[in-house]
């Protein structure tokens, strides 16, 4: 019996280590990997709201409509706990909205620089038009 | 930036030759560096958005190397997509700071194009001002040289009135006689030396009295006739009447006025004024008749018979 009770103890304590060991491999894992895909869907969804607000829906429909059926994909992925998934998906709808918010600013200014151009065109043609008529009047 | 972008070439290079047996890539991957290369080429993107430009080359080296280590073509796929987005999204920055700084551009060129055509209209209408100005000045100017041409004119008429007042009244002490052929002045027998061409003192006073008129109207000339009564030779006659003439017409020549505008003719015995039968009426014929011509006018010659 003397001899049989440092087994126990032995087998014990052994127990005991092995399932801390096993809680802390898990906690280990578990935690770094969900909390970085976590703010990664959140990013990216900022992202897609900020490109819906730059006006992307109608500049630049397709970019903004992959980047947000990713976002949800991602949300669903970490819904799920497929943390992994859950941030690739994230990035690259990140990386989606970007394109679509610099793509609906790019036309806007685009937009905004061929009218203006427009304006100086007429302007200046007017301006020629003033300057060439005005000899013909004096000699009148 | 260019050597960044060198070198990640250089390493995805290298890489690639280091796998040289089975090379490693995906159609998503290739694209993303073809993406890259035209990215890298595009000047816009390095002045508009270099950090932009830096995260996609970031992420391509990732994608890159990824590849190098031979990854599964899910996970390079993955990150080369990444890669081609951000490639993407550097040239749409670029472009469109590049479309805002040529709207700040043409703003510039707009005002300053307005501002030269307040310029130039401002300048016409100076200009106009100023010639209307000038208009007005010499209208001014030609109003007032009218108004002295007629005070010009008015004085010249004083001074026709007054020359012919003056001509007139010295016509009326020379006894002159208003004629169809001009102002007949006579010079009578008695303002000569009996039988002698030489004028006496009275006849020279007559004539100098002439000779002003004819100064006075230098557009006025002088017939000289001279007569004699029927006494004597017709030759004889006719010479004295010449030698009369001749003197008057010499005096007049010696008083200033000039010889051309002095025509002499005899006409001894001929058109006598009275007929020749008492002394007193032969005196009558033996004269010098001066005609004076009308304005700027010749003298007709003397009808034949009288």
């Amino acid at each position: 019996m003397d001899q049989q009770h440092p087994m126990p103890r032995l087998l014990k304590s052994f127990a005991a280590a092995t399932g801390l060991a096993a809680a802390l491999v898990l906690a280990g894992c578990a935690s770094p990997q969900k909390a970085p895909a976590t703010a990664d869907v959140a990013v990216s969804r900022n992202a897609v709201e900020n490109a819906v607000s730059a006006g992307a829906a109608e500049l630049a429909p397709a970019e903004i409509t992959v980047a947000r059926d990713k976002m949800m994909r991602a949300n669903a992925a970490l819904a799920a706990k497929d943390y992994k998934l859950a941030r690739e998906l994230a990035i690259q709808a990140q990386a989606d909205a970007k394109l679509a918010q610099s793509k609906a600013n790019s036309a806007k200014a685009t937009a905004a620089s061929n009218a203006l151009n427009e304006d100086l065109r007429v302007l200046r043609e007017e301006v020629d038009r003033m300057n060439t008529a005005t000899p013909a009047t004096t000699q009148q | 930036m260019k050597t960044r972008s060198t070198m990640s070439l250089l390493a995805a290079a290298v890489l690639a030759a280091a796998c040289a047996t089975a090379p490693m890539s995906t159609p998503t991957l290739d694209q993303a560096r073809a993406d890259f290369v035209a990215a890298n080429n595009n000047p816009q993107v390095s002045q508009y958005a270099p950090l932009e430009f830096k995260q996609a080359s970031d992420a391509l080296d990732q994608a890159n190397a990824a590849a190098a280590r031979r990854e599964s073509l899910n996970d390079v796929d993955r990150l080369a997509y990444v890669a081609k987005q951000r490639i993407a999204t550097a040239m749409e920055v670029a472009k469109g700071k590049a479309a805002e700084a040529d709207i700040a551009n043409a703003s510039r060129e707009r005002d300053q194009v307005r501002l030269e055509a307040r310029t130039a209209e401002a300048e016409r209408a100076k200009r106009e001002a100023e010639a209307a100005q000038a208009q007005a000045a010499q209208a001014q100017q030609q109003a007032q040289a009218a108004q002295q041409q007629a005070a010009a004119a008015q004085q010249q008429n004083v001074a026709l009135a007054q020359r012919a007042a003056v001509l007139e009244a010295l016509l009326v002490e020379l006894q002159a006689v208003k004629t169809e052929r001009g102002y007949v002045v006579t010079i009578g027998d008695v303002l000569f030396a009996t039988n002698q061409a030489t004028l006496t003192p009275n006849g020279i006073s007559t004539l100098r009295k002439l000779a002003d008129v004819m100064a006075q109207n230098p557009n006025r000339t002088v017939l000289v006739e001279g007569f004699t009564d029927s006494t004597g030779s017709s030759s004889y006659n006719q010479e004295l009447s010449q030698r009369r003439a001749e003197a008057v017409a010499s005096a007049l020549g010696s008083m200033g006025v000039p010889r051309d505008r002095i025509a002499m003719k005899a006409h001894g015995e001929a058109f006598p004024v009275a007929p020749n039968d008492t002394a007193s009426n032969r005196q009558l014929n033996r004269r010098v008749e001066i005609v004076l011509s009308n304005e700027n006018a010749q003298i007709p010659p003397r009808a034949a018979a009288r």
